[in-house]
C-alpha cells in the first residue's frame, strides 16, 4: 500500500524550491529595467507554471502514443493525470497572465498569438476531459482519448513558438535560442522557481496516480463482496 | 505605474497561484487518506466474510 502513496521527499524538494525561487526573485534579483517595472516578479513562476503545463501536456502525449501500442490502460491513467494537471496549471497560467497583463499593460486580454493559441490549447483539453465523460467502455474511452491526445498536442508547439514566429504580439519573448536575455540574479530565482514547479508536477502526477489505483482497489473489492 | 501599485498585483497573482497549488494539495492528500481508509475497510470486510464462509464451510 506504500507504494501508492508519493514520496512525500518530493513535495518536500518542490517545496524548498518554490519558497527559495521567491525570496531569491523578491529579495536577490533586481527590479526590471524595462517598461514591466516591478509587475516583472510575476515572471517568476508564472512562466515555470507554464512550461510545466506544457510538460504535463507533453508526457499526456507520449501517454497516448504508448497506450495505443501497448493497449495498457496504466498509460490511459497517466495521460488522464497529467491533463488534469495540465489544465490546472493553465488556468493559473491564464489568471497570473491576466494581471501581469492589466499591470504592465493595462489590458486584462487582448487576441494575440500567444494568449490565443494558449487559450485554445485549454478549450482542446476541456474537450479531452468531455470526450472521456461521455464514452462508458474503458478500452473504447482509451482509444478515442489518447487518439484526442495525440491531435490536441497539436496546439502546444504552436503556443510555444507563437510568439517566436509571430513577435508582433504583446507578450515578451525571454528565452530564445541566443540566450535568456535575463541577469545572473534574475536567471538564478527563474531556474530554482521552474525546478520547485518541475518537482511539484512529478509529486502530483504520483499522488494522482495513487488515487486512481486506489479507486480500482476500492471498485475491485466492492466488486467482491458484492457491494 | 508605482511600485505600489504593482505590488497590488504581483501580490494578488501569487496569493492565487499559492492558494491554488496549495487546496489542490490538500484535497488530494485528503483523496488518497479516504482512500487508503476505504480499502482498509474493505479488505477487512473480504476477509471477514471469508472467514464466516470457511467456517461455515467446516461446519
Amino acid at each position: 500500500m506504500k507504494q501508492l502513496v508519493s514520496a512525500p521527499a518530493l513535495f518536500v524538494g518542490a517545496g524548498i524550491c518554490l519558497v527559495g525561487g521567491l525570496l531569491l526573485a523578491f529579495l536577490y534579483a533586481p527590479v526590471d529595467a524595462s517598461s514591466m517595472g516591478f509587475s516583472q516578479k510575476i515572471f517568476y513562476y508564472h512562466v515555470p507554471i507554464a512550461e510545466t503545463a506544457l510538460v504535463a501536456f507533453g508526457i499526456a502525449f507520449v501517454a497516448a502514443i504508448a497506450y495505443l501500442r501497448t493497449q495498457n490502460l496504466k498509460w490511459d491513467r497517466l495521460g488522464v493525470v497529467c491533463v488534469r494537471l495540465g489544465l490546472l496549471f493553465s488556468l493559473l497560467v491564464m489568471i497570473t497572465g491576466m494581471i501581469w497583463g492589466k499591470a504592465a499593460w493595462d489590458v486584462w486580454w487582448a487576441w494575440e498569438p500567444r494568449l490565443t493559441t494558449f487559450l485554445l490549447v485549454c478549450f482542446l483539453y476541456i474537450a479531452y476531459l468531455v470526450l472521456r465523460s461521455v464514452v462508458e467502455e474503458e478500452q473504447r474511452r482509451a482509444t478515442y482519448a489518447a487518439v484526442f491526445a495525440i491531435i490536441a498536442f497539436i496546439d502546444v508547439p504552436i503556443t510555444f513558438f507563437a510568439t517566436r514566429f509571430l513577435p508582433e504580439g504583446l507578450h515578451p519573448v525571454v528565452i530564445t535560442a541566443g540566450g535568456t536575455g535575463m541577469e545572473g540574479s534574475m536567471l538564478v530565482g527563474f531556474l530554482i522557481s521552474m525546478l520547485g514547479m518541475t518537482l511539484l508536477l512529478v509529486a502530483l502526477i504520483r499522488r494522482d496516480l495513487a488515487v486512481e489505483d486506489l479507486k480500482d482497489r476500492v471498485a475491485d473489492l466492492k466488486h467482491s463482496i458484492g457491494g | 505605474m508605482s511600485i505600489e501599485e504593482a505590488a497590488k498585483f504581483v501580490a494578488a497573482a501569487y496569493a492565487v497561484i499559492l492558494a491554488v497549488l496549495v487546496l489542490y494539495y490538500f484535497i488530494s492528500a485528503r483523496r488518497v487518506n479516504t482512500l487508503r481508509r476505504d480499502v482498509q475497510l474493505l479488505e477487512q470486510e473480504v476477509q471477514r466474510r471469508q472467514a464466516g464462509a470457511g467456517e461455515a464451510g467446516g461446519e
